[in-house]
């Protein structure tokens, strides 16, 4: 988990939950939810493009908005294995550490294009691609421990002592 | 301690917190809608266990789609209501309105207690002195077995208000002015805490409207202390309301804030009154006035949508509903309404839209090309009347 490397898909600033996940289809049944992921910005094509393992680079503020669960659990039903922003809505971060989808702080998104593969240890702090590196915060320990449980609910069932 | 740390230190049963802290809460109220419990029922069950923490602390509201507008919004209801029978909690699945109106009118959290709903609107409850946490729909249902909450204590930047409003500014203005000077991520993370004797010209709706907003700043909590300034705070800022105008955030996002009257003139399609941002009695009041023997522009579609049926019955008590029809405008069912694009009033690219709501993202009400302003309900009702963005107060009979 700790180390993820991946093609990355660059989007920008204010990335919101209406567009990775629009309010329509926040009815649809949990196992439907990947076939709508960024189906609020209709321009990106992006479930056409996608690819398994595939990691989001944006700007500031990724995922704000509303607290719809639906928009991290969408990204990572579409195969989206990361994502890297300048900084992320609160709600949209927790949410995502709590599916088990691991989000990571770092300002890489200028320099990288559609394509580029980067490499991101979120122990070490680095995320390499292939002209440099930038160096981010650490993930905490108390997010680590959550996504090495494969997200919240697994955690809660380890700390409550109920057993598989 | 500010304020914010002294009631986190209380719900962590700890002597004292500072910003950075990991901390684990008491919480008081865990609660979903229609949108998020369909989620958190199914984590809440992978968890595995037999009873949530308290009945009486754990509910269930039906207000995004109701009445259900396709038969998966109805499927998520009967989640909903298969888990409450279950498990024996309150349910409001009948219109009864808004989660965080509903919240504050039958399940009122005390000052200081925390409220955790699967809502990222859940700040609204700062108004009333609680500190509200929006989650997500996993971390609420662990909140359901376990009645806790891991958080980490936020810096807090306090807004220190001196000064009274002018006769056409309200507390949605002043939030808006917020989002003017703070932008959409400079809060992430932290609490906001407004004091000062400034924070006498809000009523406690109004200071609902203000903290629902909160979240649109990126802000953990919102909270309304005291008229005392705070010292112990990372940050402070003063604001002399009396300086404000009437605002409004233009297409695509909250924090994209003018005066009205910077854009005064622009027409408009569409002119939305209601959530729960702005759905409460002094919201209507305002719309009543405005709309007194007059008529919404003939291109303009009026929705009018009460926070909770209280409000709605309200408005039929002061005639306002009449009043509201009357004008060519439509009263919708109290709840959530056409805000996030659902539902009862989707707009078109051709639509530009002038609501009291919280979001104006691409395609939030629909179409992705759709504008939508954001402003107080006086500006609404307002521009409705003219058929174009209008200061409140300011246009003639």
């Amino acid at each position: 988990m700790e180390v993820i490397k991946g093609r990355v898909f660059v989007l920008g600033d204010d990335v919101d939950t209406d567009q990775i996940l629009p309010g329509y289809a926040m009815a649809e049944p949990f196992d439907q939810l990947g076939k709508y992921a960024m189906a609020g910005a209709p321009g990106l094509d992006f479930l056409n493009r996608v690819q398994p393992g595939d990691i989001i680079v944006a700007g500031r503020n990724f995922g704000c908005g509303s607290s719809r669960e639906q928009a991290p659990i969408a990204l990572k039903m579409a195969g989206v294995g990361l994502v890297v922003a300048a900084g992320f809505a609160r709600i949209f971060r927790r949410n995502a550490i709590n599916i088990g989808l691991p989000v990571y702080v770092a300002e890489i998104a200028d320099v990288l294009k559609d394509g580029d593969i980067i490499e991101v240890d979120m122990v070490k702090g680095t995320v390499r691609y292939a002209e440099g590196q930038v160096t981010a915060k650490p993930l905490s320990e108390n997010v680590l421990k959550t996504l090495d449980y494969g997200g919240l609910i697994p955690r809660v069932r380890a700390e409550l002592g109920i057993s598989q | 301690m500010n304020l914010i740390e002294s009631y986190l230190a209380k719900a962590a049963d700890l002597d004292t917190v500072s910003a950075g802290m990991d901390i684990s809460c008491k919480v008081g109220y865990v609660a979903a809608h229609d949108v998020t419990a369909p989620i958190a029922i199914r984590q809440f069950r992978e968890i595995g266990v037999d009873k949530v923490f308290d009945p009486k602390r754990v509910l269930l509201i039906v207000d995004h789609i109701y009445p259900a507008s396709s038969e998966k919004a109805r499927d998520s209801v009967w989640i909903m209501d298969d888990f409450a029978r279950e498990f024996g909690i309150p349910i409001y699945k009948k219109g009864e309105g808004v989660i965080h109106q509903i919240m504050y009118e039958k399940h009122r959290a005390a000052p200081g207690e925390l409220v955790v709903i699967a809502d990222s609107h859940t700040c609204t409850c700062g108004g009333y002195g609680a500190i509200g946490i929006g989650v997500g729909s996993t971390e609420a249902a662990a909140a359901m077995a376990t009645g806790r909450l891991d958080l980490e204590v936020p810096a807090v930047v306090q807004v220190y208000l001196t000064g009274k409003l002018k006769e056409n500014v309200f507390g949605k203005d002043f939030i808006l002015y917020l989002g003017e000077i703070f932008g959409t991520d400079y809060l992430t993370d932290k609490g906001l805490l407004i004091t000062g004797p400034g924070i006498e010209c809000f009523s406690v709706a109004e200071r609902m409207t203000i903290c629902n907003m909160g979240t649109e700043l990126g802000s953990m909590i919102t909270l309304f202390g005291t008229e005392t300034k705070e010292n112990e705070v990372e940050e402070i800022r003063e604001i002399d309301l009396s300086t404000l105008n009437p605002k409004i955030a233009k297409p695509f996002s909250p924090a994209n804030v003018c005066d009205v009257a910077d854009i005064a003139g622009l027409p408009i399609t569409q002119v939305v009154v209601g959530s729960c941002t702005n759905g409460r009695i002094n919201d209507m009041e305002q719309v009543a006035l405005a709309l007194k023997g007059r008529q919404v522009h003939p291109n303009v579609n009026m929705l009018v949508v009460p926070a909770s049926k209280d409000v709605l019955n309200a408005m039929e008590e002061k005639g306002w509903c009449k009043i509201i029809r009357e004008a060519n405008a439509t009263v919708l069912n109290p709840g959530c309404g056409p805000c996030f694009g659902a539902h009862e009033g989707i707009i078109s690219n051709r639509d530009v839209v002038v609501s009291t709501t919280n979001r104006n993202f691409p395609g939030r009400m629909g179409a992705n090309k759709g504008q939508i302003y954001l402003a107080s309900p006086a500006t609404a009702a307002a521009s409705a009347i003219a058929g174009k963005i209008t200061v409140p107060g300011t246009d003639s009979l």
